[in-house]
């Protein structure tokens, strides 16, 4: 057997080809087959182990089986070193790559952030007022209720983002109807999905799904019994479906009249309860101190507000669904796009307007 | 007038009180007539004789929303008012009355306001609600008499 030199070093022979190194342990383990024999092997190599360092005695083994052909071929060796050099250089670039990915990734995220911190803190201004005179000994229940719809909140804004992208590429990509139909029916399922979460929040605290301090300013500057206004919705959805057919025409005309009638109605309905909650408050005698009777009265009366968001949340489900009945799969996918890009860009304006620069005082 | 809709009238009728004082007391006609202490079996001709009756809790909202949606289709129904603290005797008698005609919630889950038309139970403001949109609401009162175009 020929003596190392210096370049070959047996362990990284180890290193670099251990599964072919591990066959040929066992290969020659096996046709050995005497084991007087395989120990005569061990005992040769141990002799080996003496001489070199930092080395596990698996890969002495395996490596002192192959000294004779890896010594034979020096260039080899040289172009498997230049190999592992390019793929260590190839690695450290993907690397860097996937490094300065995560930094940007991080850079929008701490923007994103900041945009919330500053909504939240406008409104926790608000929060404070809505907290502050209602369900006092249920503090607790209350807050956690609406915490978690909050962080639902922020998640489902998160995924409506998504999914508008992926309707806008899949409409300009000319996808087939049927994996259109699939995006139309997740993007009215996520609105339904809000709807719940909605519903749910108002019975921990309706005051709060109301006064709409969940949404961003804009949006707030719209919302009609907790959400938008189907009729709004619709205004806003129709000019981005031409061509519509004669009948379309007709039957969204009719829908149109059917969620105005339902809106007023819903209307005059809140109309009739503040009437009612006020005479209520007011009523009784004011030269005595306890107002606890009239009070506990209009507090009854005001849970009717919680079928007022769940009737109007009703409303603007079926206004959706008589919607995506009357239009094709095409046109139900570009009014949902346009639909969600409208919101989109409600909140981007709430932004701009909360960051727009101070007004200069005057000298 | 009565001629031209024979056996669905919109005439009040004047209970007597006999039998079990129902919890279903005053009732309303379209306009407005007061009539004290229904019975059961007056409860159960008041419904089969109107083509559209509406029961609900005094002074509720939702009851007043549900009266703007029909009026504004043209029907005139009558409202019959659940006495205070009464209104599970009042969804009982009404299943009963009901018939199962329509969800009413699924396994006699009746809530109030109740609408019932052509002498069958229609359902709860969802329902009132989810048709009228949908454009099913003005057929179903147009078949049971309640619209006169």
């Amino acid at each position: 057997m020929n003596s190392p030199t210096p370049q070959f070093v047996p362990s990284r022979l180890g290193i670099y080809e251990p599964i072919h190194q591990i066959g040929i342990w066992g290969e020659n383990f096996k046709s050995n087959g005497n084991p007087n024999t395989s120990t005569s092997v061990i005992v040769e190599v141990d002799n080996k182990l003496e001489n070199e360092s930092e080395t596990t005695s698996h890969e002495m083994l395996t490596a002192s089986n192959n000294y004779e052909q890896e010594a034979s071929k020096p260039i080899d060796k040289i172009q498997r070193r230049l190999a592992q050099n390019r793929e260590a250089a190839r690695k450290s670039r993907l690397r860097k790559k996937a490094y300065v990915q995560q930094l940007e990734n991080s850079r929008l995220k701490l923007i994103q952030l900041e945009q919330e911190l500053q909504r939240a803190r406008q409104q926790g201004l608000y929060m404070g007022g809505v907290l502050e005179g209602s369900h006092i000994g249920f503090s607790g229940t209350v807050n956690s209720g609406i915490a978690a719809f909050e962080m639902e909140y922020g998640r489902w804004v998160d995924v409506q983002h998504r999914q508008i992208c992926e309707l806008r590429t899949a409409l300009n990509a000319h996808i087939s109807d049927i994996e259109l139909r699939i995006l139309v029916e997740s993007g009215i399922g996520h609105y339904f999905e809000l709807f719940r979460m909605k519903s749910t929040v108002a019975k921990a605290d309706v005051f709060y799904v109301i006064s709409g301090v969940w949404k961003t300013s804009a949006e707030r500057f719209f919302s009609w019994i907790g959400g938008f206004r189907p009729s709004e919705l619709l205004k806003v959805l129709v000019p981005q479906l031409d061509p519509l057919t004669e009948q379309q025409i007709l039957e969204v005309c009719n829908l149109k009249q059917s969620c105005q009638q339902a809106e007023d109605a819903l209307s005059q309905g809140m109309e009739k309860l503040q009437e009612t909650v006020s005479s209520t408050v007011a009523g009784g005698p004011v030269d005595e101190v306890s107002y606890i009777p009239q009070v506990a009265t209009a507090m009854e009366k005001l849970e009717a507000l919680v079928s007022f968001v769940n009737q109007a949340d009703h409303l603007r489900q079926e206004t959706l669904q008589q919607m995506s009945r009357i239009l094709t799969t095409r046109q139900a996918a570009r009014g949902l796009l346009a639909l969600g890009e409208y919101f989109h860009r409600l909140r981007a304006l709430s932004t701009l307007w909360a960051t727009r620069p101070p007004e200069p005082s005057l000298p | 007038m009565q001629e031209a809709i024979p056996y669905k009238s919109y005439s009040t009728t004047r209970a007597t009180a006999v039998g079990s004082r129902s919890p279903l007391l005053n009732f309303l006609g379209g306009g407005g007539g007061v009539v004290a202490n229904g019975s059961e079996s007056s409860i159960r001709k008041l419904v089969e004789e109107n083509a559209v009756v509406v029961f609900g809790r005094r002074g509720c909202c939702m009851c007043h929303v549900v009266m703007r949606l029909l009026l504004g289709h043209g029907a005139n129904p009558v409202v019959c008012e659940v006495e205070e603290g009464k209104e599970e005797a009042a969804i009982g008698e009404l299943s009963r009355i009901g018939g199962g005609g329509g969800d009413g919630g699924g396994g006699g889950g009746i809530q109030l306001p109740a609408v019932f038309v052509g002498g069958k139970m229609f359902g709860g403001l969802d329902r009132v609600m989810s048709t009228h949109i949908s454009g099913e609401l003005v057929p179903v009162l147009k078949d049971a008499g309640a619209l006169w175009l």
